[in-house]
């Protein structure tokens, strides 16, 4: 029973529980490690090359982090209601596929096409979510197959080879500057804000924190938990899907593995971000941090020139440190400790 | 904990024995696992022969072994992604280590289940000791594992002793190598289940609360379930090499969900406290052998994926259905 009970948001007259805002600062605190940590790593990236450390490597981190971010979003909702979502990486190849072949590379219906292919998207994810609530299929399990079939749906329709381009004012957004910042980045900032209020803030965030809190209580509060699980899958699948038609402007075509590398990662973002893996508790800045931070490791690492062997292996134990670290344990012996000081 | 679940569930495997025994135990996968045997054979008569069932149970091994090693953690109520990791470590390890013959297969055994049982205590000393979530902390030590195999062997290749290659993937007195050797995982778990730490593994999945009031050590249970998982992938990753007869720093990736699609086809709850080794085995030879009937029947490879998604998903709601048949009836 962590985090703030359901049944004390309900009620306003109740007395003012303070362990909630014990709990929130705790929260907080992560969160904000987090982005200390990925400060720290830009400058420490300074002694690695004297091209690391800047502005333009800052910029190049927020341009990467944002197609993980944008699918870690969707995985963070799932993971709220206590579940898993494995079908990311195909429904990113989904969206891609979907947006080249569609798009062919004109900019003729990209204003319905863009919306239509996420509707599709969410529709998988739609169908995810009932075999998960209504069936009650293990989340692991359903995903993965709904993931397998769209995989190998995308493999037989297209032979093997995508074909196809994005639309070119895809393209050239995913290029463009404004204000001297890449337009992308303009557009991760704008996601953050959208993602932090809806999760963070809004009653369908609140609603989704009690589903994964205690799916029991939510229901005697009077929340459909099946309806709301249904929806963070079909967030998940649109959220992958429109990573999907990002990459593919990214990088002027499809490939049938492109989701692939994003996959494990979504999920590390999440609970490296300080979600529980259990449901219920975690915020999307601090999965926005995961994601920041390792993309920062990814870029510095590269640039480090070492093998492929050790950049792995820095970054396992770089996730593992920051796993250790931002223990709730820690947090609560930094606060008695100080508390002993003043 | 345990004796409440034996009294509560006692009578009523007098009333309902074998739609109570289908719905527990192994049996209904072991059903499955039969049903696709006979399409099979019927599609495929040569299946019948000693060859092709020695090969079919070289193939299904290492996936049996690694879904194993799954259950021993799942049944506790956590999450081992390290199963890739390590698979492609020990793998590479044995490609790289200069022995042969029967002793060089036994040193290769040896370190194989050195570095899965370390590995397998790294994450559960992380987990038991340190409360890091569990797949977060396993989703750690399988890229570090990964990067290990790859510093090992940047490349498929190395060299596995013949011995490992012949006479592992063979027969001994008429009987198949691997079938021995899932024999004997079958045996060990049904000893193990029945010790103290078995029951407490279930108990501890069952309600972790209720284990450690009930004076379990509750830490002590994670962290071995971590250690028999770190040894059933490693022992999964030398009868790969030996069927392969080479190394491969990415030969773990594709163990990764396909354990877990096992276990769960074996009816082993996500989240602990029901199911079993037996069970998963079956699980794991059932999703080898339902790649051979597809490719026996004929389905395009671009579209085995479909139907492939689609059993695993109705043989879940097979599972389910029958489970909530035998309840509905308790309850009447």
């Amino acid at each position: 029973m962590t985090g703030p009970h359901p049944a004390a948001e309900l009620s306003d007259t109740a007395a003012k529980d303070t362990r909630t805002a014990q709990k929130v600062s705790s929260t907080t605190v992560a969160v904000l490690a987090i982005y200390g940590l990925v400060a720290v790593l830009i400058l420490a990236s300074r002694a690695v090359s004297p091209s690391l450390g800047g502005l333009s490597q800052i910029e190049t981190v927020f341009y990467l982090s944002a197609f993980l971010v944008f699918c870690a979003f969707g995985q963070g909702l799932v993971i709220l209601v206590r579940g898993l979502d494995l079908s990311i990486a195909s429904m990113i190849t989904l969206g891609a596929i979907l947006s080249t072949t569609l798009m062919g590379g004109s900019n003729d219906g990209l204003l319905y096409l863009v919306p239509a292919i996420l509707l599709v998207c969410a529709m998988v994810g739609v169908v995810s979510g009932i075999g998960i609530t209504f069936f009650a299929i293990p989340p692991f399990i359903m995903t993965m197959a709904v993931g397998i079939i769209v995989y190998s749906l995308c493999l037989g329709v297209t032979g093997g080879t995508p074909r196809g381009f994005p639309s070119p004012m895809l393209r050239e957004f995913m290029q463009d500057r404004f204000v001297g910042i890449p337009s992308p980045v303009w557009l991760l900032g704008l996601f953050v804000i959208l993602g932090t209020v809806l999760q963070g803030y809004s009653s369908l965030g609140r609603k989704l924190t009690a589903v994964g809190n205690n799916p029991a209580a939510a229901h005697v509060a009077g929340l459909s938990a099946r309806r709301l699980t249904i929806l963070a899958y079909a967030i998940s699948a649109a959220c992958a899907g429109f990573t999907g038609i990002l990459l593919a402007a990214y990088s002027n075509g499809a490939t049938l593995r492109m989701g692939d590398a994003y996959l494990l990662p979504s999920i590390a973002a999440v609970v490296v971000g300080g979600s529980s893996i259990l449901g219920g508790r975690g915020s999307f800045l601090g999965t926005v941090g995961g994601a920041l931070l390792l993309t920062t490791l990814s870029t510095i690492l590269s640039a480090l020139g070492i093998g492929q062997g050790w950049k792995t292996i820095t970054e396992g134990l770089v996730i593992l440190a920051a796993l250790i670290l931002l223990r709730d344990e820690v947090f609560t012996a930094l606060q008695t400790r100080f508390r002993r000081t003043a | 904990m345990t004796n409440q679940l034996a009294m509560s569930t006692a009578p009523h495997s007098r009333r309902l024995p074998n739609l109570k025994v289908l719905a527990e135990s192994a049996l209904l996968i072991v059903l499955i696992y039969a049903v696709m045997a006979v399409v099979y054979v019927s599609v495929q008569p040569s299946a019948l022969s000693p060859y092709a069932i020695e090969a079919l149970l070289n193939n299904s091994l290492p996936l049996m072994l690694a879904a194993a090693g799954a259950t021993f953690v799942i049944l506790q109520g956590g999450f081992d992604l390290s199963v890739a990791g390590i698979i492609s470590l020990v793998n590479v390890v044995i490609a790289v280590m200069p022995v042969d013959g029967p002793l060089g297969a036994l040193a290769n055994l040896g370190v194989a289940l050195s570095i899965g049982i370390a590995v397998g205590a790294v994450n559960g000393f992380l987990v038991a000791g340190l409360r890091i979530q569990a797949i977060a902390a396993t989703l750690a030590t399988m890229i570090v594992c990964q990067g290990a195999a790859l510093l090992i062997l940047g490349a498929p290749g190395g060299y596995v002793p013949d011995f490992m290659v012949y006479d592992l993937t063979g027969s001994v007195f008429g009987v198949p190598v691997a079938l021995v050797i899932i024999l004997a995982v079958i045996a060990l778990w049904s000893l193990y289940r029945r010790t103290d730490a078995g029951r407490n593994l279930l108990a501890v999945g069952q309600d972790r609360k209720a284990a450690g009031l009930s004076g379990i050590n509750v830490e002590r249970t994670e962290f071995f379930s971590f250690v028999w998982a770190g040894a059933f992938y490693a022992l999964a990753a030398y009868m790969l090499a030996a069927q392969t007869s080479t190394g491969s720093p990415s030969a773990g990736e594709p163990f990764l969900l396909l354990s877990f699609a096992a276990v769960a086809l074996g009816g082993t709850a996500f989240g602990g406290g029901r199911g079993g080794v037996t069970a998963s085995l079956f699980g794991a030879a059932t999703l080898t052998l339902m790649q051979k009937v597809l490719f026996a029947l004929g389905v395009s490879s671009f579209y085995t994926g479909v139907i492939q998604g689609l059993i695993m998903i109705l043989a879940v709601l097979f599972a389910a259905a029958v489970r909530y048949a035998v309840r509905s009836r308790r309850v009447a």
